[in-house]
């Protein structure tokens, strides 16, 4: 059937911002859906609430809304627009609930607007657990035994029948989320009572524990005629009872035999149709028993998801984008396979290469929970690798994490000997290490199978890396010839991993390597295993004897852009959102782009975003490799974060010629001391600080600066290690702490700014001129990292007398570091007082927010301008322009994952993602902030205020504003003391260990509608902490700043007056965000 | 398997082709020599099906899927009683394998086999060769490793359509397949008789055989050469013509059978079976370029619009504007051949042709890849044909209907008035889904 022409707009729904279980996966999706369906003549509207992502630009839809994902604000888009149908398989389980939400509203019915690529039904079955088994037992397919409970009671009742372990799985949660594997009763009480709160339908499904079967997942799509395939297998390493999301996983399966593996494909097909997926992509999983070969189905996604874009990158086969087409009438067999061109998509992927996927994790900065993994999804980001055999892509794969391993070795990895045994059985970020320990420490494969569970076939292959190991350090590099450098090399071992095998230094073994020929080839990844000539340039590195390349010269001068590997807190999607938009911009000034890169969930990895990919890791050695290749005419390290930055030296020192600001230029921004010498010499004030490599040093620096203290390890983004110190005791321990984060450097102490106003500001410089594309206020105050501080663009409370001396100064700064392309600077005010925090030489996270508030594309201009092009000549708008309105950037943060990490904002960062919000006003402009994070705002109920004793003044006003405003008060006794006295009444409940009925029980009881909570600024665990993770347990809101309370308190009221924000449309701000860089270009 | 894993010094082996390429690497089964054309299979999984398929007879078959073995190997995979292939190239061979029904590692297997087998050669460059290039020559040696030599000897070694490799594979006797129990107490149940169908064995799957066992059919599967008076003797309900290996014109006495039985009685034919039958009906045949061994090639039923996602295996093929000229008012008016048939996958058109010997014959099934035919119906006597793999083993299940199809079209002609000599041909028009295993169970 050909495209449909009864339909003319289509409405996009995104997946908001990024959190745990949910990605920036889906922006490569929705990019992709929105891309072609304007292709084939739609109209396009789109609404996600983030502004990092590529699909929120306002050249990728015709109508571009950055607006809270909630029936309200998505209604009057549709009552505005008149969309004729609604695309929600693309924006993950948010789009979807929005989706049946605005049904069950009626929206859908009275605007007339059709559900395409899946209908509401599917989307109930797929989704609740009862509906979905009772559909699998009537296509005969066996699911595990099972029973729903709506309470506690119902629960254990359930689990006493079916027998411990149990798992539990809430119904319609994102990534699993309050999900988990009770062995006994206490377990499950803990579990399924948050498994229950968090179910927006109060519902957990109890189930017959399948932990230690293989887990499957098959990666399906289907059409409107009923043609079914099926794109790839997906098999998780670490068997049933870790989220796939946290497992090593390898494409294809590799322990199924033919018999298997067709099996699944017929129940994965045969699912979709009971189902009623109508069209499109989904995803089932499989749990196999590994001792007969028994099948049952745990579930399956209705839509695309991280596995179907994992499955996009594994094997080439554009999923979202062809899902798109069919949800508007195409079938499989009339799109064309973009890679052959000349064969359809109605066909299923071979491939000649393995691929893993693995997990990276981020417990360090959730200190206190349980870093065991299970059935709820904890990891923040993942690499993938390609190799030509398991060996290869899983070496690859771990030294793609940057967490400091180059591969599979031991090198400095500290293994927890007491807990050794429990640590290789038990799924842990680690187990990987800890297993291939144990097979050095000489267990067998057929104990470490018994005891983890994971497959011999695995445990194996991994056995052979360990004899490989053995064997090279026996020969050494005096004694390793040709053949087996190159057998080293297959097996994916790294040249510094070699190195430390041989003792011996990486780059003599890179040159003893290139002197024996020992050269990576090209290969191509093209979806039929070379049965046909692919037409794009999607390539993976690997070695082969016979140096077979694939590569091919290009006509044009190239530009290698090295993007930011995996998503971790501090580092995510807002990175490779710069280099997706540099590629952009190269392309169009006539360069061969070419991007590497090694994150599956992103655009940048996406084959057609640049001319040439690189599915590689971001290490030295690999970018070395692919720049050998291609010899460019320049290599981008300044928009992809901290990972290319910190090769910037190497690689200029190896002759690379880097794009932009030097690596000497880096140098003085990232060198303190250099950068102090800076400052000093423009006369700039910056907060005195200090270096200290040993307690006694820092003792000293403390008694000159005096506390508060800001401290932080040298050489780290988002924050990692920081803290804030009030005395000399914490400053001790942080010391202690401190040598086990990055040991041989010294930690760095800063006086710390109480109260100050921190601001961001990101300029773009050509070496002489600057320009200051954003100056972003925060709301939060000094102290809180700028990555978990909301900000507005323009600044809401500065006098234009210091914004004009901050951009002054960032001028100043830009031409002494002589920065070509982005710059961060981030300052503090404090008593009319400019003081500069620091300088990065960089894109910064906050690019994309500043971009799309200001309406200039910054990281489009900084390519520009790194490929020669003065600023001047980029025809941009006037700094000085007067916005139509405002534009407010907030942090999503994980608490909900981390049970038992304090919940509490501070100097290191921890939140996974950002929402913007836009209004005329400041306050609505950050109740939209709110209401995409939350979607619901508190409108009533009881407000629990307990503040430390330094914000005890400033409370006042805003709780009599609040008792104004109808809520009841609540205090702890100190709190109350000063509401009463400023004649605010309010209820005085019990601290926890007061007695009953205390603030916890209140909570439990569901009394509280949300909470300001203010930590006080040294060791306040206690009954804060346990305060604040109850609330994120029940998922009460709450606020741990003062400054974060009046921006609430102004947020509640502003919804409170108005029937509802309106919306606004990106391309109708009076400063659109358009790309004015090409008209006088 | 890595060098640097393993224990012991292997033997080293070498790979020839008549081009003059030469892949050094090690020997992962037997030793020796083996001469043959060498093809690339892109299964990913099913490696002991491809090995023990019979129609890999005077072929080395090359592997896409770089690692090998991995579950080893099992006799429920077995496709005949031995190995047929010439000798098996892999980028990286699995000794140690793990599966629950494994009963031995794939390398021992081919020793065991006889097969000579190398790994650790760069099969993607190995492969973009053949497909630049076409099927060639080639030898794998573990003797003769000076490169020259082996390259001369692969020039002088003689091409795969010389030999008649159907007599090679094809069994000397009769034997019976009995039909499988519950699908025969299921046929009784409503009524339905026994079906008997005799098999031309020309190197037939055990895939095949179990299909038609499963559809109800007890099955003879008699020689290549077995004339055509014999079978009719037989009092076959229906009868079939398997797949085999090499040229198909090599197989005269088969092709000879098809052309005696063809309107006689119900005929199904899959791979070399499809190339007799269509020749039978005047067809030429084509050698494809490198041919299609894999399991992921998609065919459009031109009856029912639904694509399968088909398993193949053959590197000859019919060519159908050979059959004869187009019937127009079946074929949408059109009087002119395309040689590109997707030109009907995108009218939505099922073409007819008038053939020399037996009527007319309709285009069934095409290859969304490369437009090449697919299956074949003859309208005017009881017979179809595929070109793919049905039973699959390795690969999917997309077709299995087909199976359903031929007994079908056997009880249509049991059923057919006196004296028709055709039935209705909406036998061969059953969706994909429906023919799919596991609905069939449920």
């Amino acid at each position: 059937m050909p495209r449909r022409e009864d339909i003319n707009k289509v409405l996009v729904i995104g997946s908001g911002p990024i959190v745990i279980g949910q990605a920036c996966e889906f922006d490569y999706s929705g990019t992709q859906a929105c891309r072609v369906l304007r292709r084939e003549g739609y109209e396009v509207v789109l609404v996600n609430s983030n502004p990092a992502t590529i699909m929120t630009d306002p050249e990728t839809a015709d109508r571009t809304y950055v607006e809270p994902i909630t029936v309200d604000a998505v209604s009057k888009i549709i009552e505005r627009e008149r969309p004729d149908a609604l695309l929600p398989n693309m924006g993950g389980q948010t789009a979807l609930n929005c989706a049946v939400a605005l049904g069950e509203a009626g929206v859908l019915d009275r605007f007339d607007v059709e559900v395409i690529g899946c209908d509401l039904d599917s989307i109930r079955i797929g989704e609740d657990r009862e509906l979905f088994a009772a559909a699998m037992r009537d296509i005969g397919l066996e699911v595990a035994a099972s029973g729903f409970a709506h309470t506690l009671d119902e629960a254990l009742a359930t689990s006493e029948e079916l027998g411990y372990p149990v798992v539990i799985r809430p119904s319609f949660t994102l990534g699993g989320a309050g999900g988990g594997i009770a062995h006994n009763a206490n377990e499950l009480r803990v579990i399924a009572s948050q498994g229950l709160s968090l179910s927006p339908t109060t519902e957990v499904l109890v189930e017959q524990s399948i932990e230690g079967w293989k887990e499957i997942e098959m990666e399906v799509m289907r059409d409107a005629t009923g043609n079914g395939i099926v794109i790839c297998s997906i098999e998780n390493v670490d068997p049933m009872g870790v989220h796939t999301g946290d497992s090593i996983t390898v494409a294809p399966a590799q322990t199924l035999s033919d018999m298997e593996l067709q099996r699944l494909r017929d129940y994965s097909l045969a699912c979709l149709e009971r189902v009623g997926v109508a069209t499109g992509g989904s995803n089932v999983q499989f749990a196999v028993n590994p001792s007969d070969g028994r099948v049952i189905v745990i579930e399956m996604n209705p839509r695309v998801s991280r596995s179907s874009a994992l499955a996009s990158k594994a094997t080439g086969f554009p999923i979202a984008k062809a899902a798109a087409l069919l949800a508007v009438g195409y079938t499989l067999d009339e799109i064309t396979n973009d890679i052959t061109r000349v064969t359809p998509a109605c066909f299923e992927p071979s491939i000649d290469y393995c691929v893993v996927k693995v997990p990276r994790f981020a417990f360090e900065k959730f200190k206190g929970t349980s870093e065991e993994l299970t059935t709820r999804m904890k990891s923040v980001g993942e690499a993938m690798a390609i190799g030509r055999t398991f060996e290869e892509a899983l070496q690859k794969a771990l030294r793609s994490l940057e967490d400091g391993h180059d591969g599979l070795s031991d090198e400095g990895q500290l293994f927890d000997e007491d807990r050794f045994d429990e640590l290789v059985a038990g799924p842990t970020a680690e187990r990987i290490y800890y297993v291939a320990e144990a097979l050095r420490r000489g267990w067998t494969v057929e104990h470490i199978a018994r005891v983890s569970s994971i497959d011999p076939w695995y445990l194996h292959r991994i056995a052979d890396i360990i004899t490989a190991e053995r064997t090279i350090s026996r020969l050494g590099l005096a004694g390793m010839d040709r053949r087996c450098l190159l057998a080293a090399k297959q097996m994916g071992f790294s040249d510094a991993q070699i190195a430390h095998l041989v003792h011996s230094k990486e780059d003599v073994i890179r040159a003893v390597r290139e002197a024996l020929g020992v050269l990576p080839v090209v290969k191509t990844v093209d979806t039929c295993a070379g049965e046909f000539a692919a037409q794009t340039s999607y390539h993976y590195l690997t070695y082969e004897d016979g140096n077979a390349s694939e590569h091919v010269e290009a006509g044009k001068p190239r530009v290698v852009i090295l993007s930011a590997g995996p998503n971790r807190i501090g580092q995510g999607i807002e990175f490779d959102y710069c280099c997706v938009h540099a590629a952009y911009a190269l392309r169009e000034m006539g360069y061969e782009t070419v991007m590497v890169n090694c994150n599956p969930e992103t655009v940048s990895t996406d084959y057609d975003t640049s001319d040439r990919l690189y599915f590689e890791p971001l290490t030295f050695e690999d970018v070395m490799n692919v720049i050998e290749v291609e010899q460019p005419a320049g290599v981008i390290v300044t928009l992809g974060g901290q990972t290319p930055i910190k090769l910037a030296h190497r690689l200029e020192e190896a002759g690379v010629p880097l794009m932009g600001t030097s690596s000497e230029a880096i140098d003085l921004a990232e060198d303190r001391d250099r950068f102090s010498a800076l400052l000093d010499r423009l006369a700039i004030p910056y907060p005195p600080s200090s270096v200290a490599s040993t307690p006694e040093e820092a003792r000293g620096a403390a008694r000159t600066l005096g506390y508060p203290l800001i401290v932080r390890p040298s050489y780290v983004l988002g924050g990692r290690g920081m803290a804030i110190v009030y005395s000399d005791e914490a400053l001790a321990s942080y010391m202690e702490e401190a040598a086990h984060i990055t040991p041989d450097h010294p930690v760095y102490l800063d006086a710390f700014l109480e109260d100050a106003i921190e601001l961001d500001v990101d300029a773009l410089a050509d070496g002489e001129d600057c320009y200051v594309g954003a100056v972003l206020e925060h709301i939060e105050e000094c102290g809180i990292h700028s990555g978990d501080s909301a900000c507005c663009y323009p600044p809401f409370s500065l006098s234009d007398v210091m914004v004009e001396r901050i951009r002054q100064t960032t001028r100043e700064l830009a031409r002494s570091c002589e920065i070509r392309g982005l710059l961060n600077v981030q300052y503090a005010v404090k008593d009319e007082q400019l003081y500069v925090i620091e300088l990065n030489p960089r894109a910064s996270r906050t690019v994309p927010f500043s971009s799309k508030a200001s309406g200039v594309a910054l990281a489009k201009h900084a390519a520009r301008i790194m490929a020669g092009k003065p600023i001047g000549s980029l025809g941009l708008p006037s700094e000085t322009r007067e916005p139509s309105h405002f534009a407010v950037k907030e942090a999503v943060m994980p608490w909900a994952r981390f049970p038992g990490s304090d919940v509490r904002l501070g100097p290191e960062m921890r939140s996974t993602g950002e929402v913007m919000g836009i209004a005329a006003t400041f306050p609505e402009a950050y109740a939209k902030t709110r209401q995409a994070i939350d979607y619901e705002m508190p409108a009533e109920g009881s407000v629990f205020i307990s503040v430390r004793d330094a914000d005890k003044r400033s409370i006042a006003p805003v709780a009599f504003a609040l008792a104004q405003m109808g809520y009841r008060i609540m205090a702890t006794k100190g709190t109350a003391k000063t509401l009463r006295a400023a004649g605010i009444s309010c209820e005085v409940l019990m601290r926890i260990g007061e007695g009953h009925p205390n603030v916890l029980d209140r909570i439990t009881e569901g009394d509280i509608s949300f909470i300001i909570n203010t930590p006080h600024g040294h060791g306040s665990r206690g009954d804060g902490e346990a305060l604040r993770s109850e609330a994120v347990n029940r998922g009460i809101s709450l606020v741990s700043t003062l400054s974060g309370a009046t921006a609430l308190l102004q947020a509640l009221a502003t919804l409170r007056e108005s029937a509802g924000l309106p919306v606004y449309a990106l391309q109708d701000l009076s400063s659109a965000p358009t790309d004015h860089g090409t008209s006088r270009a | 398997m890595n060098p640097l894993a393993f224990e012991d010094a292997r033997p080293p082996a070498l790979l020839a082709l008549e081009d003059g390429t030469c892949l050094r690497g090690y020997a992962c089964g037997a030793l020796g020599e083996a001469f043959g054309e060498v093809v690339f299979n892109t299964s990913m999984v099913g490696y002991q099906e491809i090995v023990t398929d019979p129609s890999y007879a005077g072929q080395i078959v090359t592997l896409t899927y770089p690692q090998v073995g991995n579950y080893g190997v099992s006799e429920l995979a077995m496709q005949s009683a031995g190995t047929a292939l010439k000798g098996l190239v892999v980028r990286d061979m699995c000794h140690i394998p793990s599966h629950w029904q494994s009963a031995g590692s794939f390398p021992d297997f081919l020793r065991a086999h006889n097969v000579v087998a190398i790994e650790g050669v760069d099969t993607r460059a190995l492969t973009l060769r053949i497909r630049n290039t076409g099927a060639m020559r080639a030898a794998i040696s573990t003797v003769d490793l000076n490169p020259e030599s082996l390259v001369a000897r692969v020039i002088a070694s003689p091409a795969i359509s010389a030999h008649n490799y159907v007599a090679d594979v094809s069994p000397r006797q009769e034997r019976k397949v009995p039909a499988d129990a519950q699908a025969l107490e299921k046929r009784l149940a409503v009524g339905k008789p026994a079906l008997h169908v005799v098999a031309y064995d020309c190197g037939e799957k055990r895939g095949i055989e179990d299909e038609l066992a499963v559809a109800g059919c007890t099955v003879t599967c008699v020689p290549f050469d077995t004339p055509a008076s014999r079978v009719l003797s037989l009092a076959p309900d229906g009868v079939f013509f398997s797949n085999g290996p090499g040229d198909p014109q090599q197989v005269t006495q088969t092709a000879q059978a098809a052309k005696d039985i063809l309107g006689k009685v119900p005929v199904f034919g899959i791979c070399l079976g499809n190339q007799l039958v269509s020749m039978a009906a005047g067809a030429q045949i084509e050698k494809l370029p490198f041919g299609h061994h894999g399991g992921n090639e998609p065919v459009m039923n031109l009856l029912t619009h639904r694509v399968e996602v088909t398993a193949q295996n053959h590197n000859y093929g019919l060519v159908f504007e050979s059959m004869g000229p187009l019937v127009p008012e079946l074929s949408g008016a059109e009087t002119e051949h395309v040689h590109d048939l997707r030109h009907w996958v995108e009218r939505g058109i099922a073409p007819v042709v008038e053939t020399k010997n037996h009527g007319r014959v309709r285009l069934t099934h095409v290859n969304l890849n490369d437009g090449t035919p697919e299956g074949i119906q003859f309208l005017d006597i009881p017979a179809f044909s595929v070109q793919y793999h049905p039973e699959s083993r390795p690969g999917p299940h997309d077709s299995r209907y087909l199976f359903q199809a031929f007994v079908r079209l056997m009880d249509a002609w049991r059923e057919r008035d006196d004296g028709a000599s055709r039935v209705s041909p909406a036998y061969l028009s059953i969706d994909v889904r429906e023919g799919r295993p596991h609905h069939a169970e449920a």
